[in-house]
């Protein structure tokens, strides 16, 4: 039943692959990048992050000025002369703000790909657990990115996150101390949480460590067609996300001119967080704020169990169906001259080269870890001693099929 | 369809082509007698000398079909076979394996018909130019 799933999630998957490649060509078809496409958004976000880091303050109140300072909204009636701002501040901006939602997107699109083409089991576990662990990560480092700006929708969300985290039992309370660093929401706070977000990121890439640790040769750039054209669509998105999110209030706002109007509407904070102060409800952003939306419909206890279970659910999806695994690959001893090629070819790294004791005829020998066998006979394409064989497809029966078929054409 | 007067061994991936709505029951094509298939696990475990092996006994040509570039199901498969088949990775063809037999097609499981077009060009070619008599 859940196989049948899986195979009719393929066909699908296919079928709308093969319309995209009449397009594209199958060298070109980004959907064969799926994997590299987070890492290359994720790129923006590195460069356009330190560029915002630049003029980021830290402090409570400083943070929502120096976060508006950098896009230069010139609102009425603010502290600093925001009108002076940063060349292209707003579209830097824009860039991290817009290219975190287009993270999480990418992100879901490779985990249902690897998923609906059902390459996520067994020998893969590793990859997608790591996969499940780098999901809650882009989760975490876009939430926190929320609070940097330290407007009121920032405040409802730690608000909220402090309740969430003091319903788990004996540690709530430190664990909630722990996000906003003592008591109660101080200068520290700030500072804790720009270390969450930076800190994050820099663990996203030792999870990409993990996650690329049993693939050989993992595809971590889309081709250079599709990277130059990515780079316009960015650039294109940037300009036209503004002018489609320019509203008739914005408008009025902002004396009915249509340029400042889009700088607006790139980023637009909320009113600066005023602490005691709650707002009634927030924006709710489609791809990071869903924690939240299930806080204040469902409460607490539910989000937990909703977070969690999925969470769990993701972790255990590679364990279950099991395959037979009787067709794992096996080295003839006498044969294997340690020619590593085997080794060089497997796609999972699971054929490592083991010193043979002295004084044996050759140095090395192949040893295949059965556990990351994907049964594929790859290795059995390498060798040219036909020293590695799948048990149940030698390669001397493929011989013998092969010259009974040229026999009976001829 | 013309008489079959060609025996084309085709090493095909169990994951690329329909397989169980193209053969018939000695494994040749449905679509064109003349080519049989040798059904593999994927285009990766081909090596040159099985190929090569098929050329020997008496084969016409020969050629391997994987998955879509960039889209095999164990990775890299269909890469390692072009690579070898292009000399760009070990084991190699031969030198003197004549490269005019050997085809490599690759396609998803709902590009029958792309699929059978090429195989008609790849004999075709082998039409237009005359293969050198061995000595």
């Amino acid at each position: 039943m859940y196989r049948k799933f899986l195979r009719l999630t393929k066909s699908l998957t296919v079928s709308f692959e093969k319309l995209v490649n009449q397009l594209t060509t199958q060298e070109h078809n980004p959907l064969y990048f799926h994997g590299a496409l987070p890492l290359y958004v994720f790129w923006f976000l590195i460069f356009s992050g330190i560029l915002l880091w630049m003029y980021y303050i830290p402090t409570l109140d400083r943070a929502w000025s120096s976060v508006n300072y950098i896009s230069a909204l010139p609102t009425p009636g603010d502290p600093i002369n925001l009108a002076s701002g940063i060349p292209y501040g707003a579209v830097v901006r824009g860039i991290h703000r817009w290219g975190a939602a287009a993270m999480m997107i990418v992100t879901l699109l490779h985990m249902f790909r690897v998923y609906f083409t059902d390459r996520h089991r067994s020998w893969r576990w590793l990859p997608w657990v790591t996969g499940v662990g780098l999901l809650v990560f882009v989760l975490f480092v876009g939430l926190t990115g929320y609070l940097l700006v330290w407007d009121a929708r920032a405040y409802y969300i730690v608000v909220a996150t402090q309740h969430f985290l003091n319903a788990v039992p004996v540690v709530g309370s430190s664990l909630s101390s722990f996000l906003v660093g003592g008591e109660g929401i101080t200068d520290y706070t700030l500072t804790r949480f720009l270390f969450f977000h930076v800190g994050g990121a820099v663990g996203i890439f030792f999870l990409v460590w993990m996650h690329f640790i049993r693939l050989k040769e993992p595809v971590v750039t889309p081709s250079r067609a599709t990277n130059f054209l990515l780079v316009g669509f960015i650039l294109l998105a940037a300009g036209t996300l503004p002018a489609i999110n320019i509203t008739h209030e914005l408008l009025a706002k902002y004396g009915n001119d249509p340029r400042i109007a889009a700088q607006a509407a790139y980023v637009a904070s909320d009113a600066p967080a005023q602490i005691g102060t709650l707002v009634d409800t927030i924006r709710y952003d489609a791809w990071y704020m869903f924690p939240f939306w299930l806080i204040q419909n469902l409460g607490v206890g539910w989000t937990w169990v909703i977070l969690g279970g999925s969470t769990l659910l993701l972790c255990v999806a590679p364990f279950y169906p099991k395959d037979r695994r009787a067709n794992i690959a096996e080295v003839i001893e006498a044969k294997c001259t340690g020619c590593t090629f085997c080794s060089l070819d497997c796609p999972f790294e699971a054929i490592t080269m083991v010193e043979r004791a002295p004084g044996s005829k050759f140095k090395q020998i192949a040893v295949v870890q059965a556990a990351r066998c994907s049964e594929c006979g790859i290795c059995v394409g390498a060798c040219p001693f036909q020293a590695i064989e799948l048990p149940e497809l030698h390669s001397k029966t493929l011989e013998a099929d092969l010259l009974a078929l040229v026999k009976k054409g001829a | 369809m013309s008489e079959p007067k060609r025996t084309i061994i085709g090493f095909v991936c169990e994951r690329s082509l329909p397989l169980e709505r193209m053969l018939g029951p000695d494994k040749a094509l449905l679509d064109d007698p003349d080519t049989k298939v040798v059904i593999v696990p994927c285009s990766g475990m081909v090596k040159p000398t099985l190929m090569e092996a098929a050329l020997t006994a008496g084969a016409d040509a020969t050629f391997v079909c994987g998955c879509a570039i960039g889209d095999c199901h164990y990775r890299t498969g269909n890469l390692m076979i072009r690579e070898r088949l292009q000399g760009k990775r070990n084991p190699k063809l031969r030198k003197t394996t004549d490269r005019r037999k050997v085809g490599m097609f690759f396609v998803t499981m709902k590009d029958k018909s792309a699929f059978l077009e090429a195989l008609a060009e790849f004999k075709a070619s082998l039409d237009v130019k005359p293969l050198p008599e061995e000595e």
